[in-house]
């Protein structure tokens, strides 16, 4: 029972970076399907940087990468207006595509040595933090305002002096450096170690996560917990008999998938959704 | 920085510039890199060969990618319906019985499994899509990574060739496999292309010519006016994205009829990712999908060759990321100017 808290609140805290990415970006009226290429590529420079350079240039690698991405998306959106989700399409191949690349390059490297993190508690400390930064800050400062102004109506937020442009390179500024953390704790959790794909789906995850809390940080929190609770009974049954049947370990590998495909089926819409999403 | 085309300019030679950086990582002397892309993919009637194979999957795919866009959806889960479809379209290919000589009509029914099996996987994505107004990005994403969990379930146990160690499914016989279209030497073009072209020119007509075609633009290109017009959004939205599932599907029967014969884990290299570039690429005429699959085909052909000299694949994945963003922004500006 112990063992299925602690990998809850462990599969949790990547999707809650990331949720809090996607809330950031998409709040300001960006869609964002690339925080997974953001948290792949983080992870991947975090690991073979860090292992090469010591944790905190391996962090800052990471981070930096995440945030380059998130300009990238940002500049192809605002300033080239490229559809958000051909730009984030495109923003998760560069990503894929990088960090194959640099981890072949350096593939000795990447294998001599792992890469010393801060213990996955700061993490999973400094996730749950941000959510209530976040929350508070959107609800209640000039700057979290301008921000939920911008992404439900960026034309009338113009009308009264906002510059939306600017206040999405802002945002997704803050995007990709959640998104980053995301991606760095799934280093620190396999022992500072990065692996082909780590990231597994679940920078779309949290978006489904972020969509079914109706874009409000706190309840997509909570449906991060929920989705990270599938991924530890998961864990749990793999490769065990279950009520005296065997069930293949593919069946437990699909659950958090099923469970996320099952809980967008039930959810009422999108009437929550920012009125700004994707909007000029 | 203000006029347009000039930071559209920036734009392509910022992703040019950004392409020979990497390359400037090589070790190998750059001449020679290049000559083994250009030999390793056009070179010689064996590259022409896997350059054309490549490009089959990519267009086919991009076709099924393409019909949904068109009606305004993204539909990602291509990948998991050319899977399932293959997967499916292999078991009927292996097990449907009947006398020498009717191997045409069951490779026909093996395809036609493969698209029902591809539609059935993109129903749930396009229902919720319609009915419950869930974005299908995330639906087809889940979609695509339960179709991997349940055909590496069925290849290492239900469908595993009892014969075989590794969880790959029998081979089929050599009369179960699609015909080529060409021949002559190591030049060989598998009649599996010659679909996806047909598929391209039919779609074109059927878009422009029949009334429902009119209708899927016509909810593609804005909903509201649509509804106003009368036509059912969830239908159309229904129909495109089964029918891009069912395409997906059966190009999966066609890869496994035409190329690989058997199926196994593993069984796609991310054709579905590459086939959303290929319909991007194409942007509102299906006819592009020929070239845009063509060179989508020469890149993945190139990259496998560039493996050779210690280049990772993953630079030509960054190549294509880059051409689909400044394809994308081209169209913008394209667009902008005509209104």
């Amino acid at each position: 029972m112990l063992s299925f808290a602690t990998n809850t609140l462990s599969f949790a805290t990547p999707l809650i970076f990331a949720a809090l990415a996607g809330y950031l970006s998409e709040r300001s009226g960006v869609i964002n399907i690339a925080l997974e290429g953001k948290m792949l590529l983080a992870a991947c420079l975090a690991a073979i940087v860090g292992a090469a350079l010591g944790p905190v240039a391996g962090i800052a690698a990471g981070l930096a990468a995440a945030v380059g991405l998130s300009m990238l998306h940002a500049i192809a959106t605002q300033t080239y207006r490229v559809d958000h989700v051909v730009s984030g399409m495109a923003v998760n191949a560069i990503a894929a595509g990088a960090a194959n690349f640099v981890l072949l390059q350096n593939r000795d490297t990447a294998l001599a040595k792992a890469v010393q993190l801060p213990p996955l508690g700061v993490f999973q400390v400094l996730a749950l933090l941000s959510v209530v930064v976040i929350a508070l800050w959107v609800a209640n400062c000039r700057a979290g305002l301008r921000l939920v102004a911008v992404g439900n109506d960026p034309f009338k937020a113009r009308l009264a002096g906002l510059q939306p442009v600017q206040i999405r390179f802002a945002a997704l500024v803050g995007t990709g450096l959640l998104a980053g953390l995301g991606g760095i704790y799934l280093v620190a959790n396999s022992a500072g170690n990065y692996t082909d794909n780590m990231t597994a789906g679940r920078g779309y995850i949290a978006l489904a996560a972020l969509i079914l809390g109706g874009w409000r940080p706190v309840a997509s929190l909570v449906v991060c917990f929920v989705f990270a609770a599938f991924a530890a009974l998961s864990v749990q049954f793999q490769g065990q008999p279950f009520l005296g049947l065997a069930v293949p370990g593919e069946f437990w590998t699909a659950l958090p998938y099923v469970v996320t495909l099952i809980a967008l089926a039930l959810a009422m819409g999108r009437t929550r959704a920012p009125g700004g999403l994707g909007r000029f | 920085m203000k006029h347009p085309s000039f930071r559209l300019a920036l734009l392509v030679l910022a992703a040019i510039v950004a392409v020979a950086l990497l390359f400037t990582t090589v070790d190998r002397p750059l001449p020679e890199v290049w000559e083994g892309f250009v030999r390793g993919t056009t070179g010689t009637p064996i590259a022409w060969t896997g350059t054309l194979r490549e490009t089959t999957p990519l267009l086919l795919l991009g076709a099924g990618v393409f019909i949904a866009l068109r009606a305004g959806l993204f539909n990602i889960g291509i990948e998991g319906q050319f899977i399932v479809g293959a997967a499916c379209s292999t078991w009927v290919a292996l097990n449907l019985p009947g006398p020498p000589g009717t191997e045409p009509v069951r490779m026909l029914l093996a395809m036609l499994a493969g698209g029902v099996a591809g539609a059935l996987w993109a129903l749930p994505a396009a229902w919720i899509k319609a009915y419950r107004n869930g974005h299908e990005v995330i639906s087809t994403i889940m979609l695509n990574s339960i179709a991997i969990a349940l055909t590496d379930f069925l290849v290492a146990g239900p469908l595993k060739d009892p014969k075989g160690a590794s969880p790959s499914t029998a081979k089929l016989s050599e009369a179960m496999r699609l015909p080529f279209a060409f021949s002559q030497g190591n030049l060989q073009v598998s009649s599996g292309l010659l679909l996806g072209i047909a598929l391209a020119v039919a779609m074109y007509l059927w878009l422009r010519f029949r009334v429902a075609g009119y209708e899927l633009r016509l909810t593609g290109e804005n909903p509201t006016a649509a509804r106003a017009a009368g036509v059912s959004v969830a239908r159309v939205t229904m129909a495109a994205m089964v029918a891009s599932g069912a395409i997906g599907g059966a190009a999966g029967g066609i890869h496994v009829l035409a190329f690989e014969g058997r199926f196994y884990q593993g069984f796609s290299p991310g054709y579905g990712f590459d086939a959303l570039g290929v319909a991007l690429l194409a942007a509102g005429n299906s006819l592009l999908l020929i070239p845009a699959g063509f060179l989508f085909g020469f890149l993945t052909k190139g990259g496998a060759s560039l493996q050779v000299f210690g280049v990772p694949k993953g630079i030509t994945t960054i190549m294509l990321g880059l051409i689909i963003l400044v394809a994308a922004a081209i169209r913008y500006r394209r667009e902008s100017n005509d209104a």
